[in-house]
């Protein structure tokens, strides 16, 4: 029986459920062990003129007080311009950006110690919103563009057009674990870090530059993450960098654990984003021209912003064909906390503007959405409909059938006409139904982080470790793995663990992130069994051969089936030789049973310059239903009913890939209705706990999901024909804030509502009373 | 007089008499016992990964009950006399229980971080549901829902914790009165004297705290408060557990009323007033009060979640004077009487009267809340209360409103109206009220009546909300209320 396909249950479960699994908090403490904690800036913006450190040195069982003067080696880092510093060195660009590290024998004595830093500053006005970076012209990185046609013209020639402006907030990523790391000195200047990051070797490299070390005295070692949703891709390297300083200062080992309330305060979220759109369309509803200009929030420094900002710009599409399109991105400097990556990574903030235009088109013309959408949609192997902005043929997917197919299931016209029945008979709510897409590109944008290498161990007794670069962050990735390298090897599941991530083992790895962490690192892994078996077959053509039998030593003979090895030329049973034994044996004869894999993915890359290319493997794509009530008096938003059909591929472990479509799905929900981030006039983030900013809760779920996947045999590429599913799903949240648009839209169908995003009680409220006022009505109900 | 506290953490007993009494319990079973199963999220109560149960006696020593609570907001000094049992005490040895079992079939947990909080509710639920004896087999969809809605999960969506619990055969599940040799244990807390626990600490530079004070009998409360004025008295912990977290709290007295007897009696009288001891839990008074009023039971079960219900009391709801208290907009219309006891006997003030300001009460050094008192409403009358909050449950609430309506056939002879979240206190709107004395109880009556109340509140714009949001729902709870009390006018 294979392993590939069963719903295996995740490799940690047994440790989650018994709380035997451990983070970097739970970690035996070592012996001299210090806490580390930090000091951030008092202001948002302006400049540090003095900073007395006295005090907080002077309180015993305080062991060190650092500044970046401190730092041995270079204080700025980031992943794609190096802009950001560790700790401040005068110019204070967010508010609490950290400036001060703080050693000390327990957490207790640094909490005190933090009180007792005084800093002298000179403030300066701080820009915080979109609006004031752009009347600021305050920019990150170049203005990017995607054309095709001539937008200008198409426009004027469309028989209807529309325009707005659009707005999404951020989104917090809400890891369980906060950011933590672990940082234990070593021989000879050399340091381990233990760090929950989805990057260890960014982090052995933003480490080592900032000790001045080379990068083969800095390992980073990742046993599990509590979550990371792209919180932990970048954002990871400061905690490090802070005990990795206290270690080397020291001598001894340092640990940081940030608070809930430090980690929401000072690290990057999903980008806030405004969107300007102008759509022409004619009388049915096809999309003729369109014209996107996109601005995010970045914060205060680079980071991941751009990265980010392409693929906003790659999936201003969606799943729909633009005939005629411009796409503009830019990034607005601010002075909040830099952002960064968010499963999904911008897919979402230009997703919602196309499915919002698709509702607002079909208001205007006052027909249905579904229709104006599936008459938009890309076609497979149609030349005229099958081409994305960026040039890149959109191929072998499912997408008509995905439409039709949810569209009878969850019985969506008659439900339609019942909603509208409804709305015009209830005083107190009213409902709204929208059938949201999502086409999904998988690999990074950036093409040399598509890679990724495996080292697979093979032991006497049969038994396999298998180590990675990828990190293992709840999503299943080392559960699906292990029933890749099973399959391969034709063993149980149960004899192959993967081991902790570590740059030792695996070296030069990307992030795991853009959803791509099987495919890189499951084909690695397959490529490094590869390598085995050849060898492992190689020997025991030898022992199958059999001149008396006529059988001559033939490799390609051999197969690893069910805990044995075969040739397929002989039947009895008998024959077959056991795995284990095998590789005791293989071991004798001097057979080498370890070997490093390494996988690129095929054909992709993008320039970025001209906006073309062919950035991405494949897409994932789906559908999804979402039916909502709204109360007329508070805006109280309620989902009465979701359905959601996905193409993932072949799925390697169904039960994984149904948590992550379900987590994905209601953490985009949390996006589009409860999540919002509300500041103060200072740039100081209100929301940082779950107390005040708020993630789907069990009670918030739909009465109804109903979750199903569909077959696609186009599907032929790929890790065993599997899909990417880690992001995609979050990006059908964005049906149950099209819903809500939808039911605004039946309120008052002569004016289009401005709904933002997240779409709270306080948003749908305050758009209920605007959109009855308008209407003449004196109020909602 | 005892000067420790005593109590058992899955099979192993402990004694504190030191500064530690005024650690969270998440702290010592991290710090101290090294069981790093219980997770520590938020530090608020607010997500449940720290979930723990604790049993404790009840009034006859017979048998402990076990309940979830968030040990990350529960002081030590708060579990006197009690077993605490942590997700490393759930295992049958050194087999899954059937609970963590169903999690790991049914893939309920992915990151993890979460998960043992998760298996310490389901246990919680398992308990609650052999304490009930319902004869079911498994656990019901509203039942997981209402009980697991004080954890939180980032990554499941928790559609598959759903599935897990679904599948837990019942029967399957020993009580842990049976898992957990009580003889012993009942034997060893049944044994400590019935008098009261006073711990002197000695500070450290850590901790401020010097004093701890348990009394059994309110008398004793009142007269160790008359010496200390200055201490800080603790109920249920569920707000100064956070501030505490937050380095907002650090007392060198504490006065703990956890050990009171009879503190949390709940008594209705042949009249139909209700009486509740200021120590009753919100889920003692569910359990007490949520057959007979629907109305409260609606809000009660949005309040907190089912682990800060079990700590948090009704007295320490009333003193802590939030103006966004869920109790009091209920008890403002329903004109509750709170009944405080100081050194020279009780006196009654009426809720309305007790607030002075924002967190400013008409409560003397000396004294504490005893009881409250109020009369339910006749046939004749009607109640509707609401929250209004971001998300449904484990939320703060926005605004909050009460009313109440005596009608004399269609028309309003008298009403009460509260309004919370709206002003440094939660307050009555007597232009309001009096706008609807006389008029027909219609629905053109209550929207003006919203327009008048609007123009009695002075809401500001804060973290939950803008200022103006606060103001319209003010106004439109008006109608929501009479569109739910006449059903028959919901549809046109």
């Amino acid at each position: 029986m294979t392993s590939v396909g069963r719903s295996l249950p995740h490799d940690s479960a047994q440790g989650h459920v018994t709380g035997e699994a451990h983070y970097v908090e739970d970690l035996p403490r070592y012996e001299g062990e210090l806490w580390v904690d930090f000091v951030g800036a008092p202001i948002t913006a302006g400049r540090i003129t003095k900073l007395d450190l006295a005090e907080a040195r002077n309180l015993p069982g305080v062991t060190a007080v650092l500044t970046h003067r401190d730092l041995p080696g270079v204080n700025h880092f980031g992943p794609i311009f190096a802009d950001e510093p560790f700790l401040v060195e005068d110019q204070v660009q967010y508010l609490c950006q950290p400036v001060v590290v703080i050693a000390a024998e327990s957490r207790a004595v640094a909490r005190r110690a933090r009180r007792l830093v005084r800093f002298v500053c000179e403030e300066t006005k701080p820009l915080l919103t979109i609006e004031e970076a752009l009347a600021a012209n305050s920019f990150l990185g170049p203005d990017r563009r995607i054309e095709r046609g001539h937008v200008a013209q198409s426009l004027a020639d469309a028989p209807h057009t529309i325009s707005g402006e659009f707005e999404s907030g951020g989104q917090e990523q809400f890891y369980f674990e906060s950011q933590a790391s672990l940082a234990v000195p070593g021989e000879q200047g050399q340091i381990r870090v233990i760090s929950s990051t989805q990057n260890p070797t960014e982090t052995q490299a933003v480490v080592a530059e900032a000790l001045g070390l080379r990068l083969h005295e800095v390992v980073c070692e990742c046993k599990r993450m509590g979550g990371g949703f792209g919180g932990k891709e970048t954002q990871s390297a400061i905690p490090a960098v802070m005990a990795a300083l206290v270690a080397l200062h020291t001598g001894r080992p340092a640990r940081i654990v940030f608070s809930k309330h430090d980690d929401m305060l000072i690290t990057g979220k999903r980008h806030a984003c405004k969107t300007w759109y102008r759509v022409g369309f004619d009388d049915r509803g096809k999309i003729l021209a369109a014209s996107f200009d996109f601005v995010s929030n970045g914060g205060a420094f680079a980071d991941l912003s751009t990265s980010v900002m392409e693929r906003t710009m790659l999936h201003a599409d969606n799943a729909y064909f633009l005939p005629t399109v411009s796409i503009r991105g830019r990034i607005a400097r601010t002075n909040l906390p830099p952002n960064t990556a968010f499963r999904g990574f911008g897919g979402p903030q230009s997703v919602v503007v196309i499915e919002n235009v698709l509702q607002e088109i079909a208001q205007t013309l006052g027909i249905d959405a579904l229709d104006v959408r599936r008459i938009n949609v890309y076609r497979d192997g149609d030349p005229d409909r099958n081409l994305t902005p960026y040039g890149q043929i959109v191929r072998d997917h499912v997408l008509a059938e995905l439409f039709a197919n949810l569209e009878n299931s969850c019985d969506y016209r008659r439900r339609m006409k019942e909603i509208s029945q409804f709305n015009a008979k209830s005083r107190t709510q009213v409902r709204g139904l929208a059938l949201t897409a999502v086409k999904f590109g998988i690999s990074f944008t950036t093409k040399f982080l598509n890679q990724g290498n495996a080292l697979v161990n093979v032991y006497t007794d049969g038994s396999v470790q298998v180590s990675t670069g990828g990190t293992e962050m709840g999503q299943g990735l080392n559960t699906k793995i292990r029933q890749l390298v099973a399959d391969e090897f034709g063993i149980g599941p149960e004899q192959v663990l993967l081991m902790s991530t570590s740059t030792e083992k695996n070296h030069n790895t990307s992030p795991t992130a853009a959803s791509a962490g099987t495919d890189l690192n499951g084909a690695a892994a397959i490529a490094a069994c590869q390598q085995i078996k050849e060898r492992m077959a190689d020997f025991a053509a030898e022992l199958f051969a059999d001149s008396q039998a006529g059988l001559v030593k033939a490799p390609d003979q051999v197969r690893f089936v069910e805990g044995h090895l075969w040739d397929l030329r002989i039947a009895d049973p008998a024959h077959r030789i056991p795995f284990e034994a095998f590789c005791n044996q293989a071991r004798r004869e001097r057979v080498d049973l370890g070997a490093r894999g390494f996988y690129a993915t095929p054909g992709v890359d993008f320039n970025r310059e001209t906006g073309r290319g062919n950035p991405f493997f494949y897409f994932t794509m789906g559908v999804a239903a979402t039916e909502v009530v709204i109360d007329r008096f508070t805006g109280d938003l309620t989902l009465e009913r979701v359905d959601l059909l996905m193409d993932v591929g072949q799925m390697i472990n169904p039960g994984v890939d149904r948590g992550q479509v379900i987590g994905g799905l209601i953490q985009g929900i949390g996006w589009c209705t409860t999540e919002e981030l509300r500041y103060d006039q200072t740039g100081r983030l209100l929301t940082t706990g779950p107390t005040t900013y708020k993630i789907p809760n069990v009670t918030d779920l739909p009465r109804t999901l109903n979750v199903a996947f569909l077959e696609n045999p186009k599907h032929q590429v790929n890790v065993r024909l599997s899909k990417a599913v880690g992001e995609p799903p979050l990006l059908l949240g964005i049906s149950a804030w099209a819903a809500v648009k939808h039911a605004m839209s039946q309120l008052n169908p002569d004016q289009i509502a401005r709904l933002k995003l997240p779409a709270t009680n306080e948003e749908i409220l305050g758009c209920l009373t605007r959109l009855t006022a308008d209407a003449g009505k004196d109020s909602p109900y | 007089m005892r000067n420790s506290l005593v109590f058992y953490i899955n099979d192993s007993p402990h004694e504190i008499g030191d500064h530690r009494a005024g650690w969270t319990l998440a702290e010592y079973l991290r710090n101290t016992c090294h069981l790093m199963a219980t997770k520590v999220v938020c530090a608020e109560g607010d997500c449940g990964s720290c979930t723990v149960l604790v049993g404790r006696m009840q009034t006859n020593c017979d048998e402990l009950v076990y309940q979830p609570l968030d040990s990350c907001i529960v002081f030590l000094f708060q579990l006197d006399r009690t077993h605490v049992v942590t997700v490393e005490g759930l295992m049958h040895g050194d087999q899954l229980s059937p609970v963590q079992q169903a999690m790991v079939d049914c893939h309920g947990s992915q990151c993890g971080f979460c998960t043992p909080g998760f298996v310490a509710a389901l246990h919680g639920l398992v308990e609650q549901h052999h304490a009930q004896c319902n004869g079911e087999a498994t656990l019901a969809d509203e039942e997981l829902r209402y009980g697991l809605s004080g954890n939180l999960c980032r990554c499941t969506g928790y559609s598959q914790i759903l599935e897990a619990g679904k599948s837990i055969s019942l029967a399957q599940v020993p009580r842990l009165a049976e898992q957990f040799d009580q003889r012993p244990l009942l034997d060893a807390l049944r044994s400590l004297p019935a008098e009261p626990v006073h711990l002197r600490c000695n500070g450290t530079p850590e901790e401020e705290l010097s004093e701890v004070f348990l009394p059994r009998q309110l008398a004793e409360a009142v007269r160790f408060k008359t010496e200390h004025p200055d201490a800080k008295v603790v109920a249920g912990a569920t707000d100064i557990g956070v501030q505490r977290n937050h380095g907002k709290f650090s007392p060198r007295v504490i006065l703990s009323l956890s050990d009171l007897v009879d503190f949390d009696a709940i008594t209705l009288d042949e009249e139909d007033h209700l009486h509740i001891g200021a120590g009753a839990t919100w889920s003692e008074v569910l359990a007490n009060v949520g057959d007979r009023l629907p109305e409260v039971r609606q809000i009660l079960r949005r309040f907190g979640s089912p682990q800060i219900r079990n700590l948090a009391t009704i007295g320490g709801n009333i003193v802590n004077a939030s103006p966004i208290a869920d109790s009091l907009p209920l008890l403002y219309v329903l004109d509750a009487q709170l009944e405080l006891i100081g050194p020279s006997g009780s006196r009654t003030v009426a809720v309305d009267q007790f607030y002075l300001g924002y967190k400013q009460l008409e409560l003397a050094a000396d004294e504490l809340l005893a009881a409250i008192h109020f009369a339910l409403p006749r046939n004749d009358e009607r109640l509707k209360l609401y929250k209004v909050s971001k998300r449904r449950d484990l939320d703060i609430s926005t605004a909050t409103a009460g009313f109440w309506f005596r009608l004399d056939g269609d028309v309003i002879a008298s009403a009460r109206f509260a309004a919370g979240g709206v002003g440094p206190t939660v307050v009555r709107l007597p232009l309001a009220e009096a706008f609807v004395v006389g008029k027909p109880f219609d629905d053109a009556t209550l929207r003006e009546a919203g327009r008048v109340a609007r123009t009695e509140v002075r809401p500001i714009t804060d973290v939950r909300s803008d200022a103006a949001y606060r103001a319209q729902l003010v106004e439109n709870l008006f109608a929501k209320a009479f569109f739910e009390l006449s059903p028959e006018l919901a549809t046109v």
